[in-house]
């Protein structure tokens, strides 16, 4: 098992501030984070603690201001677009509160579109959209349309577009922030089991007490980690 | 990616439709102007027709791209948040485009073809009694492919404006 605990991403002293209505705000201050490989990570916090920049600034959506983020031994900090784009394609899987599933395309289009791009054959995708929605239990939903799917369903839909090309590393962003308490606790023993079944790390940011589902506690306020267990 | 550009299209029917339906009749009108001014009538008013069709072409379809990539922003932002770089994006933008206009052609030709045969039964049933062709196919492929042409300047305009797009607008709430 200690073998398969290796570095995941790595955060050294990571900056970010940002300006708003002329005030500076610093979202990240000196921030040091270690995720290993295989790692159920909680990032907790009240709203405004830097808990979201952190998770985009380790995805590579947002640079930092200084620092370096090690993302699978590489230094994403300093990426172009277009290597961060392949490395989101390649390692990482997004989850959104607000689902993001494109409304004009059924459920098995929107888990197949993130595998579009790539040099795949049609048939070698729908059959890998078909095994990550039989992952999530919603095949039975493959033909409808978001609008036709409740919220717990829309976010698994999501969670098999987040899993269709096993990435390394899961990012979810307040995943379950518009879902009921059942839906909530679909969803994450969901992750639970994706975590454990396929060894994928998850990052799991959250305004609420989700401890129980991690296997790291990551606790913020006011743009640093207070506690980390 | 081309393929799915043209799912994407064909889902967005509300849009899709009406841009058919209005490139159809700028096709139809143009080349019928073309067709004139090359039969000499209408002097040099066919051919300022023609320029302001293509004018209009040019106006529409920086339209749409605008509307393509600025109403779905959230849905591009999410797309590069799972991987897609730019130019698979534009990719997406450009086939969706293109493939309205493309239609619009199809409908022109279609509709030709239909009022040819129309003419020629009725000529034959001496309703008729000197058989036309409303547009030759010329002037219809020379518009279609300078319509084409002309779209290109909306690629690049959906190009600069889907650079702009930043992943990180597809985990803000809705509304925010």
């Amino acid at each position: 098992m200690s073998s398969n605990k290796d570095l995941m991403i790595e955060a050294i002293d990571v900056n970010k501030e940002y300006r708003r209505a002329g005030a500076i705000i610093r979202a990240l201050a000196d921030v040091n984070l270690k995720i290993r490989s295989g790692e159920f990570a909680v990032i907790q916090g009240p709203t405004g603690c830097g808990k979201s920049t952190l998770l985009n600034v380790l995805s590579g959506l947002d640079l930092p201001d200084s620092g370096r983020i090690i993302f699978d031994g590489e230094n994403i900090a300093r990426a172009t677009e277009d290597r961060l784009s392949r490395l989101r394609r390649q390692k990482i899987g997004f989850i959104f509160q607000d689902f993001n599933l494109v409304n004009t395309l059924t459920a098995i289009e929107n888990v197949e579109a993130v595998l579009w791009p790539t040099v795949l054959r049609q048939k070698e995708i729908e059959n890998r959209a078909i095994t990550a929605l039989r992952d999530v239990d919603l095949l039975d939903r493959k033909d409808h349309f978001p609008v036709q799917m409740s919220g717990g369903e829309q976010q698994r839909c999501g969670i098999a577009r987040a899993i269709i090309h096993r990435p390394r590393v899961i990012l979810a962003d307040e995943a379950t922030g518009n879902l009921d308490p059942e839906s909530e606790k679909q969803v994450m023993d969901l992750l639970q089991k994706i975590n454990k079944d396929m060894e994928t790390t998850i990052i799991f940011v959250t305004h609420r007490d989700l401890s129980q589902y991690g296997t790291k506690t990551i606790r913020m306020d006011k743009g640093r980690i207070t506690k980390v267990q | 990616m081309w393929r799915k550009a043209i799912l994407l299209s064909l889902r967005e029917k509300k849009v899709f439709t009406v841009f058919t339906l209005i490139y159809m009749t700028l096709i139809f009108l143009t080349s019928l102007f073309i067709d004139l001014g090359l039969d000499g009538q209408l002097g040099q008013l066919a051919w300022y027709f023609v320029l302001i069709f293509f004018g209009v072409s040019l106006f529409l379809s920086l339209l749409y791209a605008w509307i393509l990539v600025s109403r779905k922003r959230r849905v591009w932002a999410t797309f590069k948040c799972i991987g897609y770089t730019n130019k698979n994006i534009l990719v997406l933008v450009s086939g969706m485009i293109f493939f309205t206009t493309l239609v619009g052609f199809f409908v022109v030709i279609e509709v030709l073809f239909h009022y040819a045969a129309a003419v020629a039964y009725l000529t034959q049933a001496s309703i008729v009694i000197e058989p036309k062709v409303l547009i030759d196919l010329v002037p219809v492929v020379t518009t279609s492919a300078i319509f084409i042409g002309v779209q290109i300047l909306a690629f690049f305009l959906a190009y600069r404006k889907v650079l702009k797009v930043r992943p990180i607008i597809a985990l803000k709430k809705v509304g925010e």
